[in-house]
């Protein structure tokens, strides 16, 4: 089993540009340390129709309300107003930008446990004598003995059969080769409706773990499979 | 709706709003199945919720965060947008009336 870098093809710079906005960062940094509530505001006002920061606050009187420590709602007001702000780019970059978000904020945690060197993204895993997929994964753990590979979702309707397959299939190729990968999908959306949505996917998935919007912390402690998919 | 509102009055409003989402998240034919289970999935939680804590009285500012989360769903007019709040919305409803996600 080996790792390689994506094709640097026109879908990758295109990518790599979106990668790099800095509001990605921003948001990934933020939402990193929230908690799942303020996770959940970020999550309502990238889908949201409403700009308005003063209807969302209503929304939330969790975060927003009079008994709130001022802490905490200083990060939430960091949260809705990034979230505003990749809101407000329209629906094409809106899309983008959330996909990015949720890979940045992945390796954010990630980094947490690993350290940022070994966390690595849009990388293709190679097996002997086996057709190498031409998709690459998210982001990657790359160590000898216990590499983890991701795949990334703004939502639990990007599961699906391509995506499970390329997961499981590589984790039976590492398994052939007398590796470990462990793999995953991290959803960013409540872990009732990924489970809906895995409920009848026919593609293997049971050796998937599944990390959704309430558990993405676990993604800095050691890779368990107490959530498989 | 009067000082006299319940939890379950907040969640009886949410549900009928939820139905209006799940009927324009069904123009998605492909997802049909999917919008159907998991609107079924989450609109039992919210049942869930009404049992547990459906007589309790709510807060001016609950009362508020339903009725502006209900407005926020009533100007979604794309269908596939409405698929993703038929996981965010009944989320919304539970984290302020304190129910189970």
């Amino acid at each position: 089993m080996r790792f390689q870098d994506a094709a640097q093809d026109a879908r990758a710079v295109t990518y790599a540009a979106i990668q790099a906005e800095p509001v990605v960062a921003q948001a990934a940094g933020l939402l990193a340390a929230a908690s799942s509530v303020q996770r959940l505001l970020a999550r309502a006002v990238m889908n949201g129709e409403t700009l308005d920061p003063d209807g969302w606050r209503a929304m939330f009187p969790t975060l927003f309300g009079p008994t709130v420590q001022p802490s905490d709602r200083e990060r939430s007001e960091a949260i809705l107003n990034v979230a505003l702000a990749i809101a407000d780019r329209g629906d094409q970059a809106r899309n983008q930008l959330r996909g990015a978000l949720v890979e940045s904020l992945t390796v954010e945690l990630l980094g947490r446990r690993a350290g940022s060197a070994d966390v690595r993204r849009e990388r293709r895993i190679l097996f002997d004598g086996v057709r190498a997929d031409i998709h690459p994964f998210d982001v990657t753990i790359e160590r000898s003995g216990a590499a983890e590979a991701y795949d990334c979702k703004w939502g639990a309707r990007g599961i699906n059969a391509d995506v499970l397959h390329q997961l499981d299939d590589a984790r039976e190729n590492a398994e052939a080769e007398e590796e470990v990968l462990h793999v995953a999908l991290v959803v960013f959306d409540a872990e009732l409706s990924c489970r809906v949505r895995l409920e009848r996917q026919t593609a293997p998935h049971h050796q998937t773990r599944l990390v959704a919007l309430e558990t993405l912390e676990s993604l800095s402690s050691s890779f368990t499979s107490k959530q498989d998919a | 709706m009067d000082e006299a509102s319940t939890h379950a009055d907040l969640a009886r409003d949410a549900l009928a709003a939820y139905e209006g989402l799940l009927s324009l998240a069904e123009d998605v034919e492909d997802e049909w199945t999917y919008v159907n289970d998991l609107s079924a999935a989450w609109q039992a939680r919210i049942g869930e919720l009404v049992d547990e804590h459906g007589a309790e009285p709510a807060t001016a500012l609950e009362e508020t965060a339903i009725l502006r989360t209900i407005e926020e769903i009533e100007q979604i007019s794309d269908p596939h947008r409405a698929i993703d709040w038929l996981s965010t919305f009944p989320q919304i409803v539970l984290v302020t009336l304190g129910g189970r996600r």
